[in-house]
């Protein structure tokens, strides 16, 4: 059975990189109703500023600090500077989505005029192999799975036990009402663009670390993974992305090892393309959207 | 927020106002004290929700004034206006369908200082007491009369000077509608507050008011005691088609 | 010019033939249909593919260095033909991401998904097309008998991509100015309201989806019958973004955007950066090529979504007919030279529908509901009604707010299903069938809400109603004017002769989202009678409007039922009822509580009560 616990402790490893990146773009549709498909490359222009700092001699977990901040910077300017202006006018959800992906293409090959085409990788040590429960993993994918159970854990205390988190859900699930409750709605869009925002930075970072080297254009395909992840678990639901990261994650990871690694992430396109058809409000969704 | 004063605490002045291709309400003026229950009723379409809407900040006015005793709060967005102690009631849409009865309560609460909120949960649920045996439930999940009771209980959390409340027996059955309004509605005003209150039940709400407003066609047709419209001929006559426009008088306490 | 420059010339003019017949395609689907295919490139990268395995030699050839399916060594022009009738066959599977149930831009990310999924199975997969090296060595057409490097070859090339692209633009133009091009603009607009027109969405979604695809095939043929090599890098999503670029810039919704827009975007941006000196490190050139593609369209989608070539109105005119690039805002469809006063038309006098002949003459009660209700979560929205329509009335339905009369209204005319009872119309039970089945037989409802369709002229709105158009579908379209003008010329006729009976006939070129309220509501009544109806179900038909022009209303209703057709009206202006309706039925509480005229009503006590009850 080693097979088996071998890929699902690389499943873990990839289902904690999804889940943080997964919470923070669905949490972003939930407030706004906006699918951002610029999230990958505010991801990845997050993961390149934790590696100017890394190259300037800064220890990659405290650059990833850095990268939250930028990613948190980077988002709410994104949606303040670009979405909200196109949705005050009425633009369909559609363009906005097509709106988005020239915003893909702007910040990342801007980001890859800036920094050029070669990939890179950040300057620092994998750490000891450590056993644990049957799983053989380095130090350093621990503490991403370590990572990513802090933040969803801290995303559920936002959610469940602070005021702010109660705001954001009600804002979500009906703006107006939350408004008549004296809610200063247009604040509470931006600080959740803000917090979903060092989100995707750090899933940036961590991502990058994951796959060792990575390029401007990386995280294309990482898009249409968080994708699935989102819409398994119902889009706009954070519990619901947390499910389908670890859904996908398993999946993609324990397929690869016995069926074969090149299509892993097939499977996540499967799931995400059947749940479309069949039941698009996701695993914690509504049954009709 | 006086119980005796006459002074008119809540005042709109010839308001405008529609959903843009045109105006629904033409020039409508209404007014409610402290302490009182004025009532809006009129044949649908008349454009009795769009008044509630262009008071609480939800519609903005084209042209016409909204004011809460001094203050001006025409043209403000809706959690300014509940800011200014205005609470609103929807008819639909009235509740946050997935947080759980007491996180909708503590959202009515908002404003409020986190030491108060839970004394204020407790107030709430002593006025509804069925709220308190469901507090950890999901607000989609509740029957139409405890929905009800849910929205009202959160714009309570507050205690505003005023409440609007839009439709609040729409599709409740008869006997749960009475007791609203007799029971909970009249209550309200009992502890002081401006109620301002539409209704499609226009006899029930006419026996808990102390000033009713017709509206038809986008304007007030008649406003009075409740008393003198039900002894009024033209007060059935303003629901089958426009009728005479009787200038308003400001409300007065019997 | 030198040999150089010649030869760049015609791989230019090769480029622009594979683009404009691309962005056409995409054009169809986007522009016109509304139908965001995110995954366009698939069907390019499928045409491409197929003209490739079609005509190379089996895969043993050349040393056996590429492995692939097929590889039959078939000759030209076969394999182009293959190429676009596998582009067109590859959209049939998408038809469940493109029927109604999914949000517009959920569908949208499904396709793109599946592009990249696509582009994933073909990369690692190698025998299935040779994994992500790709196919090369693909055989240029007619390479034995000619040199492919040959200048004469080239111009040859050069001339059958611009005669295919020009021959692309006269199939798109053919169908987009149809009945059926009609129908997925309207569907584009307000597809809810398409649907309940009888407009069969799934159908019309992946029917463009199988043009576009055969169009995006024939490209890719094209191009890689020239460049001779494919390989899963050409086809990423940024190619289909870049052919969207192209669409948004060049104009949306209109074939000659979409023409301009593939110069522009694909043609003219890539190659203009082929003048910039090489400046920075290596690619940097290429990579603010991108930036500039994404700027173009944010840019544009903010200050001129509707492109530099905009959809044009259509003007049902008397010009001359057909393919001719039009050089004012008319584009015929009316055909030859004929006055607007067209011999057909009807004299005024005449009623512009024929609703007795589609009676039975034989039974006064057109409509009947026999106990009908309809229950909402334990709550009788309608608690077992039973009421008779007569013909040739003009029957009221009024009640409080919550009465039922709306739900009862819906329950006729079939846009709700019944919890039990019945509904027969004209002696036939029709209580299963949907509400577009009994708009075939006569019995059609109007929509409380705006629904006309905004970016349609108010003939065209009035056109769309038509059931039985020859031209409204594909095949219709294709065969041509020829085929559907008799349909298409009667019904102009008919939505004639309304607009002048309604007064509306200064207005038949105005775009239905420019209307007023009541114009609108005019509009909403003409296109019911468009499919001469013998019973009108009007759903709060005067709501909003002008007191003066709702009597206008009033007094044309009646004059209908003066011809013949029956009306039942649900209205809250009482005063319209007075004047207009008898009888009229009124409702409470989800039954029937009294029928007479609006003067016995308001004399009963039990009618002012419920109203004062509420």
């Amino acid at each position: 059975m080693s097979l088996f616990l071998a890929s699902f402790g690389f499943g873990l490893v990839t289902a904690a990189v999804l889940a943080i990146a997964a919470v923070g773009f669905t949490m972003q549709f939930a407030v706004t109703d906006v699918l951002n498909l610029a999230y990958g490359a505010v991801m990845i222009a997050s993961a390149f500023v934790a590696y100017a700092l890394n190259q300037a001699g800064v220890n990659v977990w405290v650059a990833l600090l850095a990268a939250a901040a930028a990613g948190a910077v980077g988002s709410v300017l994104l949606n303040q500077g670009i979405y909200t202006p196109f949705q005050r006018r009425g633009t369909a959800p559609i363009t906005l989505v097509i709106v988005s992906l020239g915003m893909t293409l702007i910040i990342e090959f801007g980001l890859q005029a800036i920094v050029g085409g070669t990939s890179v990788s950040y300057t620092m040590s994998q750490g000891p192999t450590v056993r644990a429960g049957g799983l053989v993993l380095t130090a350093v994918q621990f503490v991403i799975i370590g990572l990513a159970v802090v933040v969803m854990a801290a995303v559920h205390g936002l959610l469940r036990y602070t005021k702010l988190g109660k705001a954001m859900r009600a804002t979500s699930a009906n703006r107006s009402l939350a408004r008549n409750c004296g809610i200063r709605t247009n604040r509470i869009v931006t600080v959740t663009w803000a917090i979903t925002g060092a989100l995707c930075g750090i899933a940036g970072t961590v991502f990058a670390i994951n796959n060792g080297s990575f390029g401007a254009t990386s995280a294309d395909l990482f898009l249409v993974v968080i994708l699935a992840a989102v819409f398994l678990g119902g889009p706009g639901s954070a519990y619901g992305a947390m499910l389908g990261a670890v859904i996908i994650g398993l999946a993609t990871e324990i397929s690869a090892a016995y069926i074969t690694p090149s299509y892993k992430d097939v499977i996540a396109f499967l799931v995400l393309l059947i749940m479309m058809a069949v039941r698009p409000g996701g695993l914690l969704g509504a049954a009709v959207q | 927020m006086s119980g005796d004063s006459s002074e008119p605490t809540l005042v709109a002045e010839d308001i405008r106002a529609g959903y843009g291709a045109g105006d629904i309400i033409h020039g409508v003026s209404v007014q409610v004290a402290p302490g009182t229950v004025a009532s809006v009723v009129g044949p649908n379409g008349s454009g009795k929700s769009t008044l509630l809407k262009a008071l609480c900040g939800v519609v903005t006015p084209s042209s016409g004034r909204v004011r809460l005793g001094e203050r001006d709060l025409t043209g403000l967005p809706p959690e300014e206006v509940a800011r200014a102690g205005v609470g609103y009631v929807p008819q639909v849409d009235d509740v946050f369908a997935p947080l759980t009865v007491r996180e909708n309560l503590e959202m009515g609460g908002y404003l409020l200082a986190g030491r108060e909120v839970a004394g204020r949960v407790e107030r709430v649920t002593g006025v509804f007491p069925r709220l308190g045996t469901m507090l950890t439930r999901r607000a989609g999940r509740l029957s139409g009369g405890e929905r009800k009771m849910l929205a009202m209980g959160r714009v309570l959390m507050l205690e505003p000077a005023v409440f609007l409340l839009d439709e609040p027996t729409a599709n409740l059955a008869p006997q749960v509608a009475g007791e609203l309004l007799t029971g909970h509605v009249r209550a309200l005003a009992e502890a002081g507050a401006a109620v301002l209150i539409v209704e499609q039940r226009a006899r029930a709400v006419l026996a808990i008011s102390d000033y009713t407003y017709v509206l038809g066609g986008g304007q007030v047709l008649m406003a009075d005691t409740p008393g003198r419209l039900n002894a009024s001929p033209e007060f059935t006559e303003s629901f089958f088609g426009v009728g005479p426009k009787v200038p308003q008088t400001p409300p007065e306490r019997s | 010019m030198t040999t150089a420059q010649l030869y760049y010339l015609l791989n230019l003019l090769i480029y622009a033939g594979v683009d404009i017949i691309a962005c056409l395609g995409l054009s169809q689907q986007f522009g016109v249909a509304g139908v965001t295919n995110f995954g366009f490139i698939i069907f390019q990268a499928a045409g491409a593919y197929t003209a490739a395995i079609l005509s190379l030699p089996g895969d043993s050839a050349n040393g056996g260095f590429q492995s692939y399916i097929g590889g039959w060594n078939l000759p030209f022009p076969v394999p182009w033909i293959g190429a676009a009738i596998v582009g067109g066959l590859i959209a049939l599977p998408f038809t469940f991401l493109v029927g109604r149930r999914l949000r517009g831009d959920f569908a949208a990310v499904g396709l793109l998904v599946t592009a990249v999924m696509f582009n994933l199975l073909v990369t690692n997969y190698r025998p299935f097309l040779n994994g992500s090296a790709g196919l090369s060595l693909v055989p240029a057409p007619l390479q034995g008998e000619y040199d492919p490097q040959g200048a004469g070859y080239q111009w040859a090339y050069a001339a059958i991509a611009l005669v295919l692209a020009a021959g692309a633009f006269w199939l798109v133009q053919r169908v987009t100015e149809s009945p059926y091009g009609r129908s997925l603009r309207a569907m584009r607009d307000n597809d809810i309201v398409a649907d309940s027109l009888g407009k069969n969405l799934v159908a019309l979604r992946t029917s463009v989806l199988v043009l576009g695809g055969a169009l995006a095939g024939l490209s890719g043929a094209i191009l890689v019958s020239y460049i001779t090599t494919w390989s899963p890098g050409a086809w990423g999503y940024a190619e289909t973004i870049v052919l969207f670029a192209a669409v948004i810039i060049g104009g949306g919704g209109s074939h000659r955007g979409a023409v301009l827009g593939a110069i522009l975007v694909p043609v003219g941006f890539e190659e203009a950066t082929r003048y910039i000196p090489t400046f920075g490190p290596p690619g940097f050139v290429d990579d603010l090529q991108w930036v500039a593609i994404g700027l173009l369209v944010v840019i544009f989608l903010w200050f001129r979504p509707q492109g530099i070539l905009p959809e044009r109105r259509r003007i049902i005119g008397a010009t001359a007919p057909s393919f001719k690039i039009p050089n004012e805002d008319v584009v015929t469809l009316a055909g030859p030279v004929r006055a607007p006063r067209a011999a057909e038309a009807p004299n005024p006098g005449r009623p512009a529908t024929a609703p007795a002949s589609r009676a039975n003459t034989a039974d006064p009660v057109v409509l009947r509901a026999v106990d009908l209700v309809r229950d909402f979560g334990g709550v009788h929205a309608v608690a077992g009604v039973s009421i008779e329509v007569r013909r040739g009335t003009l029957t009221g339905l009024i009640g409080p707010n919550g009465a039922g009369k709306s739900t009862l209204l819906a329950m006729l005319a079939g846009t709700l299903p019944v919890t039990s009872g019945h509904v027969v119309y004209q002696g036939t039970d029709v209580t299963g069938r949907p509400a577009y089945r009994r708009a075939r037989l006569g019995l059609v409802r109007t929509f409380q809400l705006a629904s006309e369709f905004k970016r349609l002229t108010v003939m065209e709105n009035l056109l769309s109603a038509v059931p039985d158009n020859r031209g409204d579908s594909l095949a219709g379209a294709l065969r041509g004017r020829r085929y559907w003008r008799r349909d298409e010329e009667a019904a102009i006729a008919r939505a004639r002769a309304l607009l002048e009976r309604f007064g509306l006939s200064g207005y038949a070129d105005t775009y239905g989202g420019d209307l007023s309220g009541g114009q609108r509501r005019l509009t909403e009544i003409m296109r019911a009678l468009m499919t001469e109806p013998a019973m009108l179900l009007l759903d709060e038909p005067m709501a909003g409007v002008h007191p003066r022009l709702a009597r206008q209303i009033g007094a044309q209703l009646l004059d209908l039922c003066a011809e013949g057709m029956t009306i039942l009206m649900v209205e809250h202006e009482l005063a319209i009822m007075d004047e207009f309706c008898d009888p009229v039925i009124m409702m409470a509480e989800g039954t029937v509580l009294a029928t007479g005229t609006m003067t016995d009503l308001r004399a009963r006590a039990d009618v002012v009560e419920a109203y004062l009850v509420g």
